[in-house]
């Protein structure tokens, strides 16, 4: 039945929504002062790390698999958080308005895999090794492209996600420079462009997000793509499965999903923003992140049963190395969190029609998404360089530790991306003004005889 | 002897007065019921919502399905011991695909079971009804003792129905 | 965008039943000579069986030829139902409503078409239940439960058992309304049927929460279903082309993009032969041609991750394999046929709002789609087969007899068939989704513009 104390809905006031969402990024004091300091400090020891990493192990290929993982574990969890704003768009569903700024906020912090790139260019074998030709997509391209292509994906994604950001908030820039003093208001100035809110410049905005949006939703496969096939998929000879870089897309998706729940569920509890973020966003998300969990199974049993009925040297190979391999503990917590619990857990509706059923569900899925992470790049970076011409994997290597290099590259760049969310913030409203606006014109709560519900207005 | 009475209305509205028309004149909330040709929002006619508890079908049919195929699936190969492919006699992954359809069927089986049930369905005591529901009246049905007859017809009368029905 | 007009529930009453309660004038005749083709084609199974498979063109090493093809097309079809009333229902689309039922119908009628291709590619049909069976006690013969040949049928009767009593709930109301509208005879099947349904709100809300219920349990089965048709190919290292991890989630959208293309092409002959023109609109075709349109390019993107997968192992048989499929005659003009029809035309025109709108072009587009979807089969499974593999001795290629083209025929009249009877005793249209539509639809000024609006009632 309704639970009417859940029931909550933004005011429907303009001037009350832009108030409070406008001075949501003033508020602070000594505690996030503290917490920003830490994080600035945290976020060094990226740097710390991939020094000290390159000195100690600089010329030892099979110790960065832990690199690599954390590279891919950061993409996943943060690149495709902004399709949680994108699909509801094409679908017209204006549930997801109050949390697309959180989604495309989390989408535009791609410039730490940047960061974690860089040392990782000089570790990756190039395409011609010991004067042969190693297996790759590349096939006859020149010899760096993995290299090349790697690096500039993923400028163009955080590119592509730095627009999408600013395009989607240039209203709210407009409403700063109206109704704000200070430094905002300069900001606001100049980030708005002249943005008054004319016929014109909405239907151009509009239009600007959905191009933005299909080109990042197309970089972003791209991205994960080339990353997963270049950075695991062709360090192990003999691994060839076709699904794979779709299975990383999909699990970057259900990351990001778990990210944007997390994120809001910060955001309305510590924020304050009871009344903006519901439990139909909530709800929604649950469900998404429920389907992302069975997909997550199907393109993993897709690719696994394969190989299982194969029973080919180079399909028992791939069995040996990343499901009963060195990783075998971690594949089946991974599995645990990924697939059996989230689904388990999210499959109850009381839980999905909660605040803390998918903000627990989240958590659980990025240690999944984390530990999934590891066991498929760090076996793939420990095989033996010189096997890599070889036709399947003969040596399985041995399992591998983290060590504190790593540990410091993690921690850092988990900070970094957490301080560049909160510097965001500051600037601008975590819930977006005029997508709020947005949400109360096409929708609100009515009756129907004497049913209570939802009129949503569903304009063309 | 107990009677049903049909109140039809033209006007969801004046069909939802006289549900409460119903209820002020001291009729107990299960004894009536509102008939329409097309699904309207819970609690429209401020009727009883209906509870059920379909979804426990589906879990005990997923139950039975999947020790069902988890028998079948085991015993027959243990049956007749056949190593096809290298692979072993109880192949999980194998077995997993079937137990899964098996799974799945039976809990589809037993929610439409469990539809029908909690629809109270079949219903061979049917008490008075029209052909115009189908049609976009609104029919408020009642069964009622003799005694209290006139005035739920009243009620009828009052919030304007097409016709009032008894049988 | 919205052509929908308030239509009272008589008027939906007498428009949607008139091909079941009056008979348009050319259903007879279309289904005379419907009749006469499906009764030649029983009639040459007898003679296949007759004289065996020797009038096929099937011979080593092309053991599976047409009629294996048009199985994998038939059950990419039945893959228009559930898409379409199951993933609609759960989002809420509220364009879904006129195709439901129809989608259904055609999951149905085409599994069952489906169904009859490995009997009649069996050649000796009735032993056929030593494979399926648990059935020979005296000498205790099972099944083979590894053998996906045998998963086969498991899915695809879950999937037809499925659909069948999900449509069969979703009739009910619609039963009831026919029985308030017939005499004689008929009303007493129909009243049988509807089992004394009265539409009290306990049983409508049965239909709405067992819909949701229902489409849920279906979906897994229906994405279950193209998968392990696609594992009687992926999991075997025998063939070339055919091991490939990706073959379960690319047979899955394929059969979506030809399904829902199905769609279209009934909806557009339900409106011309029917007249339902209030009930099936041009709006209902251009929502239908933008999910192709984004399914279509999804199908696209696995249809290239395949080929470069197939490339990738630099294996030279599996190269030579591609080289044979894309550029020698006679495969390179079957399989440049099936890139234009599949995506090249189609595609582009629907991105033009003034095609998604045109039925004709419509009906036109969603027949080439399938053309090119029936082709891609033939072209996965036909020249894999027909090279030399370690396990054969010869290669040879394949050319369908003419009896195999006839059977392929044959399953179209015969699934046309069996749709005209059905629409002559149960509507083909729901009846009580399109009544839903118009209570729970209104509109709402904002500004000056009059926007569609819908009512959500609250969820649980």
């Amino acid at each position: 039945m309704i639970n009417q104390k859940k029931h909550f809905w933004p005011p429907s006031d303009p001037a009350v929504v832009r108030t409070e969402l406008i001075n949501n990024t003033k508020k602070g004091g000594s505690t996030l002062r503290t917490i920003v300091v830490s994080l600035v400090l945290l976020s060094l020891l990226i740097m710390v790390g991939i020094i000290g990493k390159v000195i100690i192990d600089g010329n030892d290929q099979t110790q960065w698999g832990y690199v690599a993982a954390i590279l891919a574990f950061i993409l996943s969890a943060t690149g495709g958080a902004p399709m949680v704003a994108i699909a509801p768009l094409i679908a017209k569903a204006s549930w997801a308005r109050p949390i697309s700024r959180i989604a495309h906020i989390i989408g535009s912090v791609s410039i730490v895999n940047i960061i974690i790139m860089i040392p990782i260019l000089r570790m990756l074998p190039p395409l011609i090794v010991d004067g042969t030709r190693r297996r790759s997509i590349w096939f006859e391209a020149p010899n760096y492209s993995p290299h090349f292509w790697d690096t500039l994906g993923l400028i163009m994604l955080a590119i592509t996600g730095m627009a999408l950001l600013y395009s989607s908030s240039i209203p709210d820039f407009a409403v700063m420079r109206d109704s704000s003093d200070g430094i905002r208001k300069k900001i606001g100035k100049i980030l708005s462009r002249g943005f008054i809110g004319t016929t014109v410049q909405w239907s151009k905005l509009r239009m600007r997000i959905g191009i933005l949006s299909t080109l990042y939703f197309f970089v972003l496969v791209f991205v994960h793509f080339i990353i997963s096939v270049d950075l695991s998929m062709s360090m192990v000879p003999g691994w060839k499965d076709a699904i794979y870089p779709m299975y990383h897309t999909m699990s970057g998706i259900q990351g990001g999903v778990a990210s944007v729940i997390i994120l809001s569920w910060i955001v309305r509890k510590y924020g304050k923003n009871q009344n903006y973020i519901t439990i139909n966003q909530f709800w929604a998300l649950g469900r998404i992140m429920f389907a992302t969990s069975l997909m997550w199974i199907y393109f993993f049993y897709s690719a696994f049963i394969v190989f299982w009925y194969g029973r080919s040297e180079s399909d028992a190979a791939w069995l040996d190395l990343l499901i009963r391999g060195p990783m075998m503990y971690v594949f089946i917590i991974a599995m645990l969190c990924s697939f059996i619990i989230p689904w388990w857990w999210l499959i109850w509706n009381r839980v999905r029609n909660s605040f803390n059923g998918p903000f627990i569900g989240a958590i659980i899925v990025l240690i999944g998404l984390l530990l999934d992470r590891i066991r498929l790049y760090v076996p793939s970076w420990s095989v033996n360089p010189k096997l890599i011409h070889d036709k399947w994997l003969t040596e399985i290597p041995k399992i591998l530790y983290p060590d504190i290099w790593d540990v410091m590259i993690f921690i850092g760049s988990i900070s970094l991306v957490f301080l560049i969310i909160i510097g965001l913030s500051r600037i601008l409203p975590l819930i977006g003004v005029w997508e709020i606006h947005q949400l109360n014109l096409l929708s609100k709560p009515g009756k129907f005889m004497k049913a209570h519900g939802i009129r949503v207005a569903k304009p063309d | 002897m107990s009677k049903s009475i049909l109140g039809l209305f033209l006007d969801p509205n004046s069909a939802a007065d006289a549900m409460d028309g119903l209820k002020e004149s001291g009729f107990e909330q299960g004894s009536f019921d509102v008939l329409t040709g097309t699904p309207y929002p819970e609690g429209a006619f401020g009727e009883h919502v209906p509870q059920h508890r379909l979804f426990r079908f589906p879990a005990f049919g997923a139950i039975i399905g999947f020790s069902a195929s988890l028998f079948l699936t085991s015993a027959t190969q243990l049956a007749y011991p056949l190593i096809t492919g290298g692979k072993p006699i109880l192949s999980i992954f194998a077995m997993l695909i079937i137990m899964y359809e098996m799974t799945m069927l039976s809990a589809v089986i037993f929610s439409v079971i469990g539809i029908i049930f909690e629809s109270r369905l079949p219903n061979i005591h049917p008490s008075a009804y029209d052909p115009r529901i189908t049609e976009g009246y609104i029919g408020v049905v009642i069964s009622v003792e003799d005694k209290d007859l006139n005035k739920a017809k009243a009620v009828f009368e009052k919030t304007g129905s097409e016709e009032v029905k008894v049988v | 965008m919205q052509q929908r007009k308030s239509v009272t529930q008589e008027y939906t009453n007498s428009v949607l039943l008139n091909g079941t309660l009056e008979t348009p004038k050319w259903w007879p005749y279309l289904v005379s000579i419907l009749s006469f083709f499906v009764l030649v084609g029983i009639g040459l199974f007898f003679v296949q069986i007759y004289y065996g498979l020797g009038v096929t063109g099937l011979s080593r090493p092309v053991y599976w030829g047409l009629y294996i093809t048009t199985f994998v097309f038939w059950v990419g079809i039945s893959h228009a139902g559930i898409m379409i009333s199951a993933i609609l229902r759960l989002t809420q689309a509220e364009w879904r409503r006129p195709v439901t039922r129809a989608a259904e119908i055609l999951t149905i009628f085409s599994l069952l078409t489906a169904l009859v291709f490995p009997l009649i590619h069996a050649g000796r049909t009735w032993r056929i239940i030593y494979w399926l069976l648990p059935f020979d006690f005296a000498r205790g013969i099972w099944p083979n439960i590894r053998s996906p040949l045998f998963m086969d049928p498991i899915a695809i009767g879950t999937y037809l058992t499925g659909s069948t009593l999900f449509l069969f709930v979703a009739l009910i109301p619609d039963l009831a309304v026919l029985r308030d509208r017939t005499t004689g005879l008929r009303k007493g099947f129909y009243t049988i049927l509807a089992m004394g349904w009265r539409g009290n709100p306990r049983q409508w809300k049965m239909q709405v929460v067992g819909g949701i219920l229902l489409s849920a349990l279906m979906l897994p089965i229906f994405v279950s279903v193209h998968s392990i048709v696609s594992w009687d190919f992926a999991v075997t290292i025998g063939v070339e082309g055919w091991h490939s991890t990706i073959f379960a989630p690319y047979f899955v959208i394929g059969a979506v993009h030809s399904g829902v293309s199905a769609v279209v092409t009934m909806m557009a002959l339900m409106r011309w032969g029917w007249g339902w023109n209030d009930f099936i609109r041009p709006e209902h075709f251009d929502a239908l041609a933008r999910l192709l349109t984004v399914v279509a390019t999804a199908w696209l993107g696995f249809t290239f991750l395949e080929l470069l997968f197939s490339l990738y192992g630099l294996d030279a048989p599996e190269i030579a394999l591609r080289e044979m499929q894309i550029f020698q005659y006679p495969w390179n003009m079957l399989f440049l046929l099936f890139l234009l029809t599949g995506f090249i035309i189609p595609v582009p025109m629907w991105l033009f709002k003034r095609v998604r709108t045109n039925i004709a072009l419509m009906f036109w587009s969603s027949i080439m789609v399938n053309i090119g979807m029936w082709l891609e089969r033939f072209l996965i499974i036909v020249p894999g087969l027909s090279r030399k593999t370690p396990f054969v001795f010869t290669w040879e290629s394949y050319t369908p007899s003419w009896f195999e083209w006839y059977i392929l025929f044959w399953s179209f009249c015969w699934v046309t068939l069996l749709m005209l009877l059905f629409s002559k005793v149960f509507p083909l249209v729901p009846l009580f989704e399109q009544k839903e539509s118009e209570v729970f639809s209104d509109s709402v000024k904002i500004g000056r513009a009059n926007v569609p609006t819908i009512f959500r009632e609250e969820e649980e």
